[in-house]
């Protein structure tokens, strides 16, 4: 995706100035290699050694092999929080792809204030998980909740208890979610929407295509590199979800929003166990590489 | 695309026909359900305790009152959390900015060795899940005893990579007849970043500036790990562990608390809009 510009370099002549010249390039990136190394690269490795390790929050970690993973696979609170993780992922990443690209379409009319309903979608990206699960909580409460009166209105009775049920708190984390998240996706796709060439729907037309045909053979097509990272980027975010649940329901009730991140988050940082806790982020890891792989093979980009 | 649509017998111009109202429809339905959850926190704030709970709910008080937001930084060190928000955020920001600035010089401009192998390494952390940093990073601090330092929260995100990758994109745009100019007239590689590159880098530069302060400004889950004290807690942290923690009866200052911590981030996007959307539309990352 990036390729150096042409000419600005002229060919090489001798090996000491190739060596100056690399020299050059690596003291100009070594302030970023600094912190790239120590904040991201080593903790990474690290990250993975842990898991391989019994380790307190002080002590030298002792190496277990793989009885931490064994831990986990047994671990009825682990398998639970893979599968509500999972459940998240498919309430939320489905709604945040699909209503993206909608509200891509929507806000890439010729409409009028088009331009303040997009600001407006787009607002939430400033706020703060913490503001946000606020919010939420409030709009979402039974009785004097916003949420409830409304359906209500609509004919919805009786009122939910929206974080107060195992069965609808998990779709109140999701729908905190993509109100919260989705204008990301909405402006990745309007950016690709304006990238479309105007010639590919002219000529479309004159075949007699209609609107529907239009996006459908055209527009979903086009933007199909788009979705090749919106999508994996979208599901990695999903089952990374750890703010939300963490301000609006602390993983209750009864366990049915406890996510993954929520066991790390425990586990590391209010139990010490930083091995057990490593090894759920290894899984973490495989889980969003695995499927990243599988998502880019399906649609041939790699 | 919307030019072409025009000609369509659902999408044209001019006339409202039933197309194009179906449209505004879903239009205004958008801004409504996008907009009144920020309208009702507002609103919520400035309700008396007597006014909170009415139902059907009221959408303006009767008696508007500003007594949550006094009582607010009676209720919680919010003035600390904005100053550690502040400094943290400014922290990173610069940081990042000259690291990334710097970096993305080369690996736009320069032929060297090693460059794809670095250049792949710094991209593919975009997949990686920032959860398997944490335990790692949280026992370094403590290890060295950084924990609760504004250097332990504001320096390690200092790493990500999204700056490096849209500086690295946008210095690729550069003419290189402006380059080959300066490097007539004797200029150094240094000089030629910073008398050439960096002047016309503008837009790109306020763009990793902007979103990588909203990015540090909300940042949630390695502050919560790694500051313990009102003396370093971030706002989101704050928020999230004394107010947000179960909403209790004190209604009122819990929604002025988020709406304090919510306007200034609105006020800043509404002013830098575009920034936001060419970081977003750039890399497709969010904080």
């Amino acid at each position: 995706m990036t390729s150096v510009a042409k000419t600005m370099d002229r060919p090489v002549t001798s090996s000491w100035a190739s060596i100056r010249n690399d020299l050059v390039a690596y003291a100009f990136m070594a302030p970023y290699l600094v912190l790239f190394i120590l904040f991201l690269l080593l903790p990474a490795i690290v990250g993975v050694y842990a898991s391989f390790t019994k380790w307190g929050i002080i002590g030298e970690p002792q190496w277990v092999g793989l009885r931490n993973y064994d831990k986990l696979i047994n671990s009825e609170i682990f398998i639970e929080s893979l599968q509500n993780t999972l459940y998240f992922v498919i309430l939320a990443a489905i709604p945040l792809i699909v209503l993206g690209f909608l509200l891509a379409l929507l806000v890439h009319q010729k409409l009028r204030f088009r331009n303040i309903a997009r600001a407006i979608v787009f607002l939430p990206h400033v706020v703060s998980v913490a503001a946000v699960g606020i919010i939420f909580q409030w709009i979402l409460e039974r009785s004097s909740g916003l949420l409830n009166y409304y359906l209500g209105v609509l004919g919805v009775n009786p009122p939910i208890n929206w974080l107060g049920e195992p069965e609808s708190a998990m779709p109140a984390i999701a729908i905190t979610t993509i109100w919260w998240t989705v204008n990301g996706n909405m402006i990745i796709y309007l950016a690709g929407l304006q990238d479309i060439p105007e010639e590919l729907y002219e000529s479309a037309r004159i075949d007699g295509a209609n609107g529907w045909q239009l996006t459908r053979h055209i527009t979903i097509p086009m933007l199909l590199p788009i979705s090749a990272f919106v999508i994996p980027l979208t599901v990695i975010a999903c089952w990374r979800v750890f703010g939300q649940v963490f301000v609006m329901t602390r993983g209750g009730p009864q366990g049915a929003t406890f996510t993954v991140a929520q066991f790390i988050y425990e586990t590391a940082f209010v139990r010490f166990n930083m091995g057990l806790a490593s090894a759920a982020g290894v899984i973490l890891m495989l889980i969003t590489l695995g499927f990243t792989v599988v998502q880019l093979r399906a649609m041939k980009v790699i | 695309m919307s030019q072409s649509w025009r000609n369509d017998s659902l999408f044209r111009d001019g006339s409202l026909n039933r197309g194009r109202l179906v449209l505004y429809a879903i239009l205004i339905f958008v801004a409504i359900v996008w907009g009144a959850p920020f309208i009702w926190m507002f609103v919520t704030s400035i309700k008396p305790d007597t006014e909170v709970f009415r139902y059907p709910p009221t959408w303006w008080p009767e008696q508007p009152t500003l007594e949550f937001y006094t009582r607010l930084f009676d209720s919680f060190p919010m003035l600390a959390w904005f100053r550690n928000s502040l400094i943290v955020a400014v922290i990173t920001t610069t940081l990042t900015l000259v690291t990334n600035v710097l970096a993305g010089y080369p690996l736009a401009r320069m032929r060297f060795r090693g460059r794809r192998i670095v250049l792949l390494i710094i991209l593919s952390t975009f997949l990686l899940p920032g959860e398997i940093l944490l335990v790692p990073l949280f026992l370094g601090m403590v290890n060295f005893k950084l924990a609760n330092t504004y250097f332990s929260i504001a320096v390690p995100p200092a790493a990500n990579a999204f700056g490096v990758f849209l500086m690295t994109q946008f210095f690729l745009t550069i003419p290189v007849e402006l380059e080959e100019a300066g490097r007539l007239d004797g200029c150094s590689r240094l000089g030629l970043l910073w008398r050439i590159f960096i002047p016309l880098s503008g837009p790109a530069i306020a763009t990793v500036a902007i979103f990588t302060f909203v990015r540090s400004w909300n940042d949630f889950f390695w502050p919560l790990v790694i500051s313990n004290t009102d003396a370093t807690r971030t706002v989101p942290v704050g928020l999230a562990i004394f107010v947000g923690r179960g909403l209790s009866m004190r209604f009122g200052v819990i929604m002025a608390s988020a709406a304090a911590a919510t306007i200034p981030a609105v006020i800043f996007f509404l002013m830098l809009q575009r920034y936001f959307v060419r970081g977003i539309s750039t890399t497709g990352l969010r904080g």
